[in-house]
C-alpha cells in the first residue's frame, strides 16, 4: 500500500490538511500556555462554537465567506468576555483553579450549544468557488482541502512575522521566555496575554468554521479534538510557533497514515508519543522557553 | 488531635448518622441512590488523596475505577474466581496500574500532569472499547455479589447491599483518615504546599507522590469492584473523561483536602443530578455552572464552608491578651 | 336558603362526578416506562422515537386502554439506563418498559428484565445477540437486528453487477455485525470483498485516509455503515474526493437518513441504501403516517419515528387482546406474538422463535427531487426473518 503513488500522494495531502486544522486550533492554546502556564480546557468548546456560529451565519446570509470572517470574531468576543468575567478574577488564585473553571465551561458549552442549535447533526458546504477538484500528481484532490492547507501555511507565516517583526510580538516572546522579568522591566505582559488569548480564541473559532464543510457539526466535536490539540501542544512544546506547527504536522501525519495502516494502534502511538516526550523532553520538541 | 481533625471526625459521624436514617427510611429505589453515593464517595476519597492532600489534579482517575470494575468482572466471569478473590484481585490490578502509570506521571506537575492523566484515561477507554475479549462497547454482564448466605444475608436484597457498601465506605474513610494523620500524610500535605522545601529537606518527593498515586489507584479500583456487582454490568463508559470529570467535580464541590468533604459532595452531586435531570435535559449545564461557582467563590467547597465556620468560631473564642 | 343552595351544589358536583367518571375497561392506567436518550449526541433519536410513539398511541388507542408514559433519560450509558430501569420498575411500578436506542444499554437491561419478568420492547437497539444467544421471553424488538438489515444487500449487489466490494463501518459491535452479515451472503453469492476498514466510532474527523485506500484498490462498490454525524461526514467527503463517479456508494440506510440527508446536499444523490423504512414507501398506510407526523411535528418522519409508531401500535393491539389489562405480563407478551398488522413499513409481526420483528427490507436510492433529496424505493425484500442464531425461547 505504501508503495502505491496514488495512496501516498493523497495521504500526504490528507495529513497536511489535518495538520493545518490542528495548527489553527493548537497555536492559541500553545502560546497562551507558554505565556501564562494556563491551559484552557474549553478550547475545544471555542472550536465547536466557531462551527455553530458559522452555521447560523451561513444560514442567515447564504455566504460562507461572511461566516469565515465573522465567526472567529464572535468566538474571540466570547472568549474575551469569559476572560474578563471569570478568568481574570481567578488570576490571583492558582493556575489550577483557572484550569478547573475552563473544565466547568466545557459542560456549560456543551449544553448551551444543544439548547440553541438542538441535538441534530448539522453541516454546511464549502463555497462554490472551492467545491471542485484540483488535479495534482496525476490525481484529483478536493480544492477545499487544498485551501485549508494554504490557510494553515498563511496563518503560520502571518503569526511568524507578527512575532518577529512587531512590538507586540516582542512583548509576547519576552513574556514566554520569562514573564516575571518582562513585567519587572515594564512590559505589559498581562495586556499581551489578553490579546494573545483573544487571538487564540479567534483562531480556534476559525478552525471550527473551516472544518465544518469537511466534518459534520455536532455537540461532542469540541471534546474529541481537544485531546489531539493537547497532544500537539505537549509534543511540539508549549509557547512556540514552531512547536505548534511541528507538533501539528507530526500528529496530523501519524493520525492520517495510522488510521489506515494500523487502525488499532494509531491512537496508542499518539498517546505513547506524548508519554515519551513528557518523560524524555518535557519541554517538548521545540520549546520556546529558554532552559535554565 | 487538631481542632480541624476533630471537626472532620464530628462531620463524619454526622454523615454516618444521616446515612443510617436514610437507609432506614429508604424504599427500593432510594437504596440504589444510597449505594451510588457510597461507591462514588469511596472513589472521590481516593481522588481527594491526590487532589486535596498532595495537589495532583488528575483528569483520568476513572481509569483505575474502570480497571477495578473490569478486573472484578473478568476475574469472576472469565476466570471463575470467587467474588472475594475477584475483589482483592481488582484492588491489586488497580494498584499495579497506578504504579505503572505513576512511574512517569508523577514526575510531571500541574497542567502536564492533568494532560497525561487525561490521555491515560482516554487510552484505556479506547482500548477497552475496541478489545472484544472484555466485551468491547457491548460491555460484560453476569457479575455476582458476595455470597453471605452462610450468615443468612443475601446481598441481592438492596437494603443489605446498602449496608455492605456503606460499611466498606466507613472502613475506607477510617483507613484513609489514619493515613492522612500519620507522618506520611503530613509529608504529603507539605509536598502540596511547598515541594521545593520538602526536596531541600532531603525527602524523595517523587517516591512519595508515587506511593500516594498507587494508593489512590488501589482505592479507586476498590470502588470499581463495588460498582460492578452494584450494576451487575460493566462497560467502557466507566472510563470516559466525563466520569473522571464528575468525580473531580464531586471532590471540589465537596471540599478537597478534607476527606469527608468529597463524601458529602458525592451525596450532593448524585441527588442533585437525579432531581435536576428529572425536570430538564440540560442538567450538564447546571452541573457546570454550579461547579464554576464553587471554584470561583467557594474554592474549598461545601466542607470548606464548615471549616470557615470553625475558624470563625475559634477566632471569636480566643481569649484576648 | 343557604342550605338549599349547598345541597344543590353538592348534588350537582356528585352528578358531574358521575358524568366524568372514566369508562375505560381497566381501572388503572397501563404504565409504560420509556428509557431513551434525551440528552447528549443521541437525543434526537430518543425524541423521534418518542414522537412516533405518541402519535401511534393517539392514532390507535381509541379508548381501548389508558396509557401513562413515564420517560427517563438513558444518557446512552448502560449503568444509567439500568439505574433508571430499576427506578421505573421499583418506584414507579410500570407494567412494561420501552427502550433503549443503544445496544450497550440494551445489554445492561436484558438480565434485569429477564430476572424481573417484565416485558421490554426495544424500539431501536439492533445487536444480533438480543434476539439471538441472549434472547429472552421478556425482550421483544420492533426495530430490527443488525444482520436483518444488511444481509439482503449481498445477493442484491451481485445481481446488479457489483462483484468487488470494499467494506467500511464504524468500529463497534453494530458495525461489525452489519458487515459480517453482508459479507456472508455476498461471498456466498460469488462476490469478493477486496478491502475493509473500521474507523473508530465518533473519533474520526476525516475519512480522507480511507478514500486514498479505496482509490488505490478501485472496487466496483463500497458498502458502508455509518450513522449520525459520521454518516454526514462520510457522504460529503466521498463526494468531495470524486469517488462517486468511479465507485458506487452503497450502505445500510442510515447513511442517508431523512434526519440529516438534507445536510448532505447533492453529495447524497445516487447512493443506494438498504433499510427497514424510507419515507418514500408508496403505500396508503405510509402516506397516512407521514401526513399525520408532518402535520404534528413539522418534519419528515424518519425510520426512528416509525419504529416508535409501530411499537405503540403493537402495544395497543396486544392490549386489545388482553382487554386493556397489563397486570398479567405473561399474557401481554403472548398477546404480542398473536398480533400482526400492516404498518407504514409493510406487514409486521413478532417472530415467536426469536422475539425479533419480521418485516420487509427496502433497497432505495437517494435522488434529487422537486423539494430536495428524495429516497425512492428500488426494491423490496419481503418478510425478512432472522434465523434463530442460538436463541432458545
Amino acid at each position: 500500500m505504501l508503495s502505491d503513488p496514488t495512496f501516498l500522494a493523497i495521504q500526504v495531502l490528507n495529513g497536511l490538511q489535518l495538520a493545518s486544522l490542528l495548527f489553527l486550533l493548537s497555536v492559541g492554546l500553545s502560546v497562551v500556555f507558554g505565556l501564562m502556564n494556563f491551559i484552557n480546557l474549553a478550547h475545544g468548546t471555542l472550536y465547536m462554537l466557531g462551527a455553530y456560529i458559522g452555521l447560523s451565519l451561513v444560514r442567515w446570509t447564504g455566504s460562507y465567506w461572511i461566516a469565515f470572517a465573522i465567526a472567529p470574531l464572535c468566538v474571540a468576543a466570547i472568549g474575551a468576555v469569559f476572560h474578563v468575567v471569570l478568568l481574570r478574577r481567578m488570576q490571583a488564585a492558582s493556575p489550577m483553579r483557572q484550569v478547573l473553571v475552563t473544565f466547568g465551561l466545557i459542560y456549560v458549552g456543551l449544553d448551551s450549544v444543544r439548547y440553541f442549535w438542538g441535538d441534530y447533526s448539522h453541516g454546511f458546504d464549502a463555497p462554490d468557488s472551492l467545491s471542485g477538484m484540483v488535479h495534482l500528481f496525476g490525481e484529483s484532490y478536493p480544492a477545499y482541502r487544498l485551501f485549508v492547507i494554504a490557510l494553515g501555511l498563511g496563518v503560520l507565516l502571518v503569526l511568524y512575522l507578527a512575532l518577529e517583526k512587531t512590538r507586540l510580538g516582542a512583548v509576547v516572546r519576552a513574556g514566554v521566555d520569562d514573564s516575571e522579568t518582562a513585567s519587572a522591566i515594564g512590559l505589559n505582559v498581562s495586556g499581551a496575554f489578553f490579546l494573545v488569548f483573544c487571538l487564540g480564541c479567534a483562531l480556534a473559532g476559525l478552525a471550527g468554521v473551516v472544518a465544518a464543510p469537511v466534518i459534520s457539526i455536532y455537540p461532542g466535536m469540541g471534546i474529541s479534538i481537544l485531546i489531539s490539540a493537547l497532544i500537539v501542544v505537549v509534543v511540539g512544546g508549549p509557547g512556540s510557533l514552531a512547536g505548534a506547527a511541528f507538533g501539528a504536522l507530526l500528529v496530523g501525519m501519524v493520525e492520517t497514515f495510522g488510521q489506515v495502516l494500523a487502525p488499532s494502534y494509531a491512537s496508542m502511538v499518539l498517546y505513547g508519543l506524548m508519554a515519551l516526550v513528557l518523560v524524555v523532553r518535557p519541554a517538548g520538541l521545540f520549546p520556546a522557553r529558554a532552559r535554565r | 488531635m487538631l481542632a480541624a481533625e476533630r471537626w472532620r471526625t464530628a462531620t463524619a459521624v454526622l454523615v454516618v448518622a444521616i446515612a443510617a436514617v436514610a437507609w432506614w427510611n429508604a424504599g427500593y429505589f432510594a437504596h440504589e441512590l444510597i449505594q451510588q453515593v457510597a461507591i462514588l464517595a469511596i472513589f472521590a476519597m481516593s481522588l481527594d488523596l491526590l487532589v486535596g492532600f498532595t495537589g495532583m489534579v488528575s483528569l483520568g482517575h476513572a481509569a483505575f475505577f474502570g480497571l477495578g470494575a473490569y478486573a472484578t468482572a473478568a476475574l469472576q466471569v472469565m476466570f471463575g474466581w470467587t467474588v472475594l478473590e475477584a475483589m482483592a484481585g481488582a484492588v491489586a490490578v488497580g494498584a499495579i496500574g497506578a504504579l505503572l502509570v505513576g512511574c512517569f506521571a508523577v514526575r510531571l506537575s500541574g497542567v502536564f500532569f492533568i494532560m497525561v492523566t487525561l490521555a491515560v484515561g482516554e487510552a484505556l477507554h479506547a482500548y477497552l472499547f475496541k478489545d472484544r475479549s472484555f466485551g468491547g462497547d457491548d460491555g460484560m454482564g453476569g457479575i455476582e455479589r458476595l455470597d453471605l448466605s452462610g450468615i443468612g444475608i443475601s446481598l441481592d436484597n438492596p437494603a443489605a447491599f446498602s449496608v455492605f457498601v456503606i460499611g466498606i465506605a466507613v472502613v475506607v474513610y477510617v483507613f484513609l483518615e489514619t493515613i492522612v494523620r500519620s507522618p506520611f500524610g503530613r509529608l504529603l500535605q507539605a509536598i502540596h504546599s511547598n515541594p521545593a522545601r520538602v526536596r531541600a529537606l532531603g525527602c524523595p518527593v517523587p517516591r512519595y507522590k508515587l506511593a500516594v498515586f498507587t494508593l489512590a489507584g488501589a482505592v479507586a479500583a476498590l470502588a470499581g469492584s463495588l460498582s460492578a456487582p452494584h450494576t451487575a454490568f460493566i462497560s467502557p463508559e466507566l472510563l470516559t473523561w466525563t466520569t473522571s470529570g464528575e468525580v473531580l467535580i464531586v471532590v471540589i464541590v465537596g471540599g478537597m483536602g478534607s476527606l469527608i468533604g468529597p463524601v458529602v459532595g458525592a451525596a450532593v452531586v448524585v441527588l442533585a443530578t437525579h432531581y435536576i435531570s428529572g425536570f430538564t435535559d440540560y442538567w450538564m449545564m447546571f452541573m457546570g455552572l454550579f461547579f464554576i461557582a464553587v471554584v470561583v467563590f467557594a474554592g474549598n467547597g461545601l466542607y470548606g464552608t464548615i471549616e470557615a465556620v470553625r475558624i470563625l468560631l475559634s477566632r471569636s473564642t480566643r481569649a484576648p491578651r | 336558603m343557604r342550605a338549599i343552595q349547598a345541597t344543590i351544589g353538592v348534588v350537582g358536583l356528585m352528578a358531574a362526578g358521575l358524568l366524568y367518571s372514566p369508562t375505560a375497561i381497566a381501572e388503572n392506567p397501563v404504565k409504560i416506562g420509556v428509557i431513551l436518550p434525551y440528552s447528549g449526541v443521541y437525543a434526537s433519536l430518543g425524541g423521534e422515537i418518542t414522537q412516533g410513539m405518541e402519535l401511534g398511541f393517539a392514532t390507535y388507542l381509541n379508548g381501548a386502554a389508558e396509557i401513562e408514559l413515564i420517560t427517563e433519560d438513558s444518557e446512552v450509558k448502560p449503568n444509567v439506563g439500568l439505574s433508571k430501569a430499576k427506578k421505573l420498575v421499583f418506584q414507579d411500578e410500570v407494567d412494561l418498559l420501552v427502550g433503549p436506542v443503544a445496544s450497550n444499554v440494551a445489554n445492561a437491561l436484558r438480565d434485569f428484565v429477564h430476572s424481573q419478568e417484565i416485558p421490554l420492547i426495544i424500539p431501536n437497539a439492533g445487536n444480533n445477540l438480543l434476539t439471538g444467544e441472549r434472547c429472552s421471553r421478556w425482550v421483544l424488538r420492533t426495530s430490527f437486528s443488525n444482520g436483518q438489515i444488511t444481509r439482503g444487500m449481498g445477493p442484491w449487489l451481485m445481481e446488479h453487477g457489483y462483484d468487488t466490494v470494499y467494506l467500511i463501518a464504524a468500529d463497534y459491535a453494530a458495525g461489525h455485525q452489519m458487515m459480517d452479515a453482508f459479507r456472508e451472503t455476498y461471498t456466498a453469492a460469488g462476490g469478493s470483498v477486496v478491502g475493509e476498514a473500521f474507523p473508530p466510532l465518533r473519533d474520526t474527523k476525516d475519512f480522507g485516509p480511507f478514500f486514498a485506500q479505496i482509490k488505490a484498490i478501485a472496487p466496483k462498490a463500497v458498502f458502508a455503515f455509518f450513522a449520525g454525524g459520521q454518516a454526514i461526514q462520510f457522504v460529503k467527503q466521498y463526494d468531495q474526493f470524486g469517488l462517486k463517479e468511479s465507485v458506487k456508494l452503497t450502505g445500510a440506510g442510515w447513511l442517508t437518513s431523512p434526519l440529516y440527508v438534507h445536510a448532505q446536499g447533492t453529495a447524497a444523490e445516487g447512493i443506494l441504501g438498504i433499510l427497514n423504512y424510507v419515507p418514500g414507501i408508496d403505500s396508503p398506510e405510509n402516506h397516512a403516517f407521514q401526513a399525520a407526523y408532518q402535520a404534528e411535528y413539522g418534519r419528515v418522519a424518519s425510520e426512528f419515528a416509525v419504529q416508535g409508531y409501530d411499537t405503540a401500535r403493537l402495544i395497543v393491539e396486544a392490549l386489545k387482546i388482553t382487554g386493556g389489562d397489563a397486570s398479567d405480563r405473561g399474557a401481554l407478551v403472548d398477546a404480542m406474538h398473536a398480533v400482526s398488522f400492516v404498518g407504514p413499513r409493510g406487514l409486521l409481526r413478532i417472530d415467536p422463535l426469536t422475539n425479533n420483528i419480521i418485516q420487509d427490507i427496502h433497497v432505495f436510492e437517494t435522488m434529487a427531487g422537486a423539494e430536495g433529496t428524495e429516497l425512492h424505493v428500488v426494491d423490496t425484500l419481503p418478510a425478512m426473518q432472522d434465523a434463530r442464531n442460538g436463541c432458545t425461547l
